[in-house]
């Protein structure tokens, strides 16, 4: 499955340098594409040929995974964009959870998690919380939608670069899965005291989490820039 | 003539552009493919990794002696810690949910500034400890970093799901805010250090 290439030897090599690795392997007749790259935890220059359905390079002296990308991987992290959107949207509109005790009833929904925190002077851990599980994922399946779709035409679009940029750098701070574990130890924790009722949004939201993460991995960094390189005048 | 390994990007003059993968001169400054600023390595890795992991270690200690939440039923208010909560649901039995918090609010946080202060530590002393493994280190601390958030969340959902008046109340403590820091800055330290630093000494060995 794994097709490491050690680096040719000769430093000489200058294939992918200057950023055009058509021109120089022009005179190479019949040879692969190859693309140079450096291992990110490394730094070993590797030679990536072209790869088959679902194989990946590795690094040949720490094993990180340099690409692997997906067949139809741009198109399938679209169509799970597009479902995480939708799911995302129905989080916040319907109740999240419902708590039932002593006669009384509690109704929780996400944007209200926010209200409630920013009242009682914690407006900080409402930003601490919201953001890693509301605002900042929407703003990536944003981005994505503006990305993923002008990648589709061969046309080039002048937001394709910073939108690339955008969505890496706020890749890391997406904590949705992590959300899904908290509310399933606090559903135990409440337990004790009272009724809890998992709603619509529960359900929702557990399946943007599952989309979101899908449409992320079906990303490849380097192909993804590949195909934002081929756009870019 | 150079400093780095050969075979190594750097060794040659080029850098890995960290957002688009592109390799390309340093002396460009700047990816030629995304705009981002080159580097060879990270930017003074070790000092921004040790001096954010001191800040996340300072900001542990208010974390866990505050109280993260506090519980008020009929006019009672019982505070709570993190290790305080990890107990009651001890005696309540619930050992999975207090293996869960007790993982992602101790052992996490403490391994992963105990692993960095270790990295930081080989790769400024040069300890010739193999490279594979800290860079498995590196990686483990990299993936496991966000879910020690689990809490912070867990005290985030009982505050706004428990809000009977008077009879029950659930109010956040100072503590989620410190702990949800430490979280942040360690995750940015674990950003800042440049596990190529530690295939770099490889060059010390071989002379």
């Amino acid at each position: 499955m794994q097709q490491p290439r050690l680096p040719t030897e000769t430093p000489a090599h200058t294939i992918v340098s200057t950023g055009q690795a058509g021109s120089d392997l022009g005179s190479l007749p019949a040879a692969p594409v190859v693309e140079r790259i450096a291992c990110v935890e490394c730094d070993l220059l590797v030679q990536i040929g072209e790869l088959g359905e679902h194989e990946r390079a590795t690094c040949p002296r720490c094993g990180h995974v340099l690409t692997a990308p997906r067949p139809d991987g741009l198109t399938r992290a679209l169509a799970y964009t597009l479902a995480a959107c939708v799911l995302l949207v129905l989080a916040n509109t319907f109740p999240f959870l419902q708590l039932k005790a002593k006669g009384l009833e509690q109704v929780m929904t996400l944007p209200r998690t926010a209200i409630e925190l920013y009242r009682d002077g914690y407006g900080v851990l409402a930003v601490l919380v919201l953001g890693p599980i509301v605002g900042i994922p929407a703003l990536i399946l944003m981005t994505l939608l503006a990305l993923l779709v002008p990648l589709r035409r061969p046309q080039p679009a002048p937001w394709l670069v910073p939108a690339g940029r955008f969505v890496s750098f706020l890749s890391p701070w997406s904590m949705v899965e992590v959300f899904v574990i908290g509310v399933l130890v606090s559903l135990v924790k409440i337990a004790a005291m009272a009724t809890v009722v998992m709603g619509i949004s529960f359900f929702a939201y557990v399946g943007f989490a599952v989309c979101f993460t899908l449409a992320l991995s079906n990303l490849d960094t380097l192909e993804m820039w590949g195909e934002i390189e081929a756009r870019t005048p | 003539m150079s400093r780095f390994v050969a075979g190594t990007a750097a060794a040659e003059g080029l850098a890995c552009c960290h957002t688009c993968l592109k390799v390309a001169p340093e002396s460009s400054h700047e990816c030629p493919r995304c705009g981002a600023a080159l580097h060879l390595r990270k930017p003074d890795s070790l000092q921004r990794t040790a001096a954010l992991v001191a800040t996340a270690a300072l900001l542990y200690i208010p974390a866990n002696l505050l109280p993260i939440m506090t519980t008020t039923q009929l006019g009672n208010a019982t505070d709570s810690t993190i290790i305080g909560g990890v107990i009651v649901l001890l005696h309540h039995g619930d050992f999975p949910i207090a293996a869960v918090i007790f993982i992602a609010s101790v052992m996490v946080p403490i391994s992963k500034l105990l692993a960095l202060t270790y990295l930081c530590w080989t790769v400024s002393r040069k300890r010739p400890t193999s490279h594979q493994e800290r860079t498995r280190l590196y990686r483990a601390t990299e993936l496991v970093g966000k879910w020690s958030m689990t809490d912070v969340f867990v005290v985030a959902i009982l505050v706004a799901l428990i809000h009977l008046g008077g009879i029950l109340l659930i109010t956040p403590g100072p503590a989620a805010i410190a702990f949800g820091g430490v979280v942040v800055v360690t995750m940015v330290a674990a950003e800042s250090f440049d596990p190529r630093l530690i295939w770099d000494q490889l060059g010390d060995s071989d002379g």
